[in-house]
């Protein structure tokens, strides 16, 4: 008892020290913040990987243990211990399923480009191999769109003809001019590559951002042109007839969507839009929406999860609820029923 | 129309913790029935507008250190009601309310605007998440209370200890399922029920100084200042996990 106290509060000052000093960082970072010599010291008491250090986890260990033999000891089928032993040995079981999943899990991470799949996956070091492939079909980036995120289309009297909505992806009359303008795309970082004339985003950092949007005449000619937030006077491609003024807002992310099939057998046997609420679970494994590419919305990054330990995890959870209401609520009841 | 709501709380609050504390210098019913009236507006005017800006938002607003501020104000004044209903101490009651203002003041200087949910937090996870880690930080600000209350007279030790025994006994259950909610949570969103990021690791260290009262009372006896002086210490950690880890330390819980 008192050495679990004790232990309890080394954890605790230990767990504490592992929030001040940010943990699996690279090696540049802790130099330009503790110095080398400092970097070299941390490293070798592993402060800087702490809570998968061996001596972390002996601690983990001698609380496991203390628990155990605290239980045997003063463990009596007696109705009014059940919340004392549920609440504490459901810490083991906690603890026990934390060790299955170190021992037995499989964790990796993957990044996919559109149109192709993976069968395969690297954990603790070593390649994993699926018995289907995964296929990204499509990755998704969604954004909140702000009402007041407009293009403003004017005539070259300066009279305003259009006020279009960002987010709008129809095809709209500009007035009676006979011209109708659709948005075709947007990048929040313009970035064009010179000798291919192919647009990208530098990132995601609203730095450049800008707006394609194609013109139709009355014949159905159409032209692309960019309108730039920043740059209101520079039109590509200008269509003379307009000007244009694009009233950026913040865009937020809404969603990240991950469009994937799983094959087998050449086969595809299950569909699934991955989002970050929403895994898919296949063949024993889950698949987490974890990362994106953030220049071409290219490719999509997926942690591969299999955890036998979290049934017994949270079976634990439940216990250690069950026991500390009926330490704190139900005993008082019946006691106080008994007096 | 909105702010309306948080201003009369405001008012409202303030007026409770005076008439509390007129209450403890002038020994009229009237005046903590006025107290304990104006501690009911306080709580329904925050609750209108919590529901207004749920309806506004169309999520429940408890995404971001403003709402959850909003919210900790409620849900303190909430507790300060009923243990004012229970135990008739007047001087818990004025230094809790006092706390609702302050927390409802510090609302004012955090950013009001109604953003939409980022895609991590789209979850049913998130209500049961926030109130039950919210509950539970209202129960042991009580505690904290009266604990300091207790260190600070030298009358009514026994009930102040009693209140801040069943407080923090509440709070630690609440703490509990609000830690372990959480980790349902990551788990169903990152595939990773833990991952020692400062906010979880600062809730267990907040729940070890919590299970350490506990067990001390249970099995050592621990009574009075000594178990006083410990619900502080896990006070101030439970302040470091719900402000500190936001403003001093960084990593997967930028939210609030």
């Amino acid at each position: 008892m008192q050495l679990a106290i004790w232990l309890l509060a080394v954890i605790a000052l230990f767990s504490l020290v592992g929030t001040l000093i940010p943990q699996n960082q690279q090696a540049a970072e802790y130099i330009s913040r503790y110095g080398h010599t400092g970097y070299e010291i941390l490293l070798k008491t592993g402060l800087l990987n702490m809570y998968s250090s061996w001596w972390f986890i002996f601690l983990m260990g001698l609380l496991s243990l203390n628990l155990s033999v605290c239980l045997i000891n003063r463990f009596s089928p007696r109705l009014r211990l059940l919340g004392t032993f549920l609440s504490h040995f459901s810490i083991l079981m906690i603890l026990a399923g934390a060790l299955t999943g170190m021992f037995f899990g499989e964790k990796g991470y993957v990044q996919i480009k559109e149109g192709q799949s993976i069968d395969s996956f690297i954990s603790k070091g070593k390649p994993v191999a699926l018995n289907f492939s995964l296929k990204l079909e499509d990755f998704i980036y969604e954004e909140y769109i702000d009402d007041e995120e407009n293009l403003l289309v004017y005539d070259n009297e300066g009279a305003l003809l259009l006020e279009l909505n960002a987010g709008d992806d129809k095809n709209t009359a500009i007035a009676d001019s006979g011209y109708s303008i659709k948005i075709l795309r947007y990048v929040p970082d313009f970035s064009m590559d010179l000798s291919t004339k192919e647009v990208v985003s530098r990132s995601q950092e609203p730095i450049n951002p800008a707006l394609q949007v194609a013109l139709t005449d009355k014949d159905g000619n159409s032209v692309e042109s960019w309108v730039f937030a920043r740059y209101p006077d520079v039109h590509m491609s200008a269509e003379k007839k307009f000007n244009f003024k694009y009233q950026w807002k913040m865009r937020r992310p809404k969603e990240f969507i991950s469009r994937v099939a799983v094959i087998k057998d050449r086969e595809i046997v299950s569909e699934k839009d991955i989002k970050v609420n929403s895994p898919l679970k296949y063949g024993g494994y889950a698949f987490f929406q974890s990362s994106y590419d953030k220049e071409s919305l290219a490719w999509s990054g997926l942690q591969i999860v299999k955890d036998p330990g979290v049934p017994i995890v949270y079976l634990g959870f439940i216990l250690l609820i069950f026991g500390l209401s009926i330490i704190f609520y139900v005993n008082p009841a019946l006691r106080s029923r008994a007096t | 129309m909105l702010p309306v709501y948080l201003n009369i709380s405001f008012a409202a609050y303030f007026l409770s913790m005076f008439f509390y504390f007129a209450a403890l210098f002038f020994k009229h019913k009237a005046l903590s029935l006025a107290a304990r009236i104006f501690l009911c507006l306080g709580v329904a005017g925050l609750t209108a507008y919590m529901l207004l800006r749920w309806q506004v938002a169309q999520r429940p607003p408890l995404s971001n250190m403003f709402e959850s501020v909003v919210l900790f104000a409620w849900v303190v004044g909430l507790a300060g009601f009923f243990i004012d209903m229970r135990y008739r101490l007047k001087i818990l009651a004025a230094l809790v309310s006092a706390l609702s203002l302050l927390t409802l003041g510090i609302s004012f200087l955090l950013d009001k605007e109604i953003v939409p949910l980022l895609p991590a937090l789209k979850s049913n996870w998130l209500t049961i998440h926030v109130l039950t880690c919210f509950i539970g930080y209202a129960a042991l600000t009580v505690g904290f209370v009266a604990s300091v209350v207790l260190l600070l007279t030298d009358e009514k030790t026994d009930i102040l200890d009693a209140i801040s025994h069943k407080t923090i006994a509440f709070g630690f259950l609440f703490l509990t399922l609000g830690i372990v909610s959480g980790a349902v949570w990551a788990n169903s969103a990152w595939g990773t029920y833990w991952s020692w990021d400062p906010k979880e690791t600062w809730s267990l260290i907040t729940w070890f100084i919590y299970a350490i009262y506990l067990h001390a009372r249970f099995r050592r006896g621990w009574k009075g200042k000594k178990a006083a002086w410990f619900s502080i210490i896990g006070f101030l950690a439970m302040l470091f996990t719900y402000f500190g880890v936001n403003y001093l330390l960084r990593g997967l819980h930028s939210y609030a």
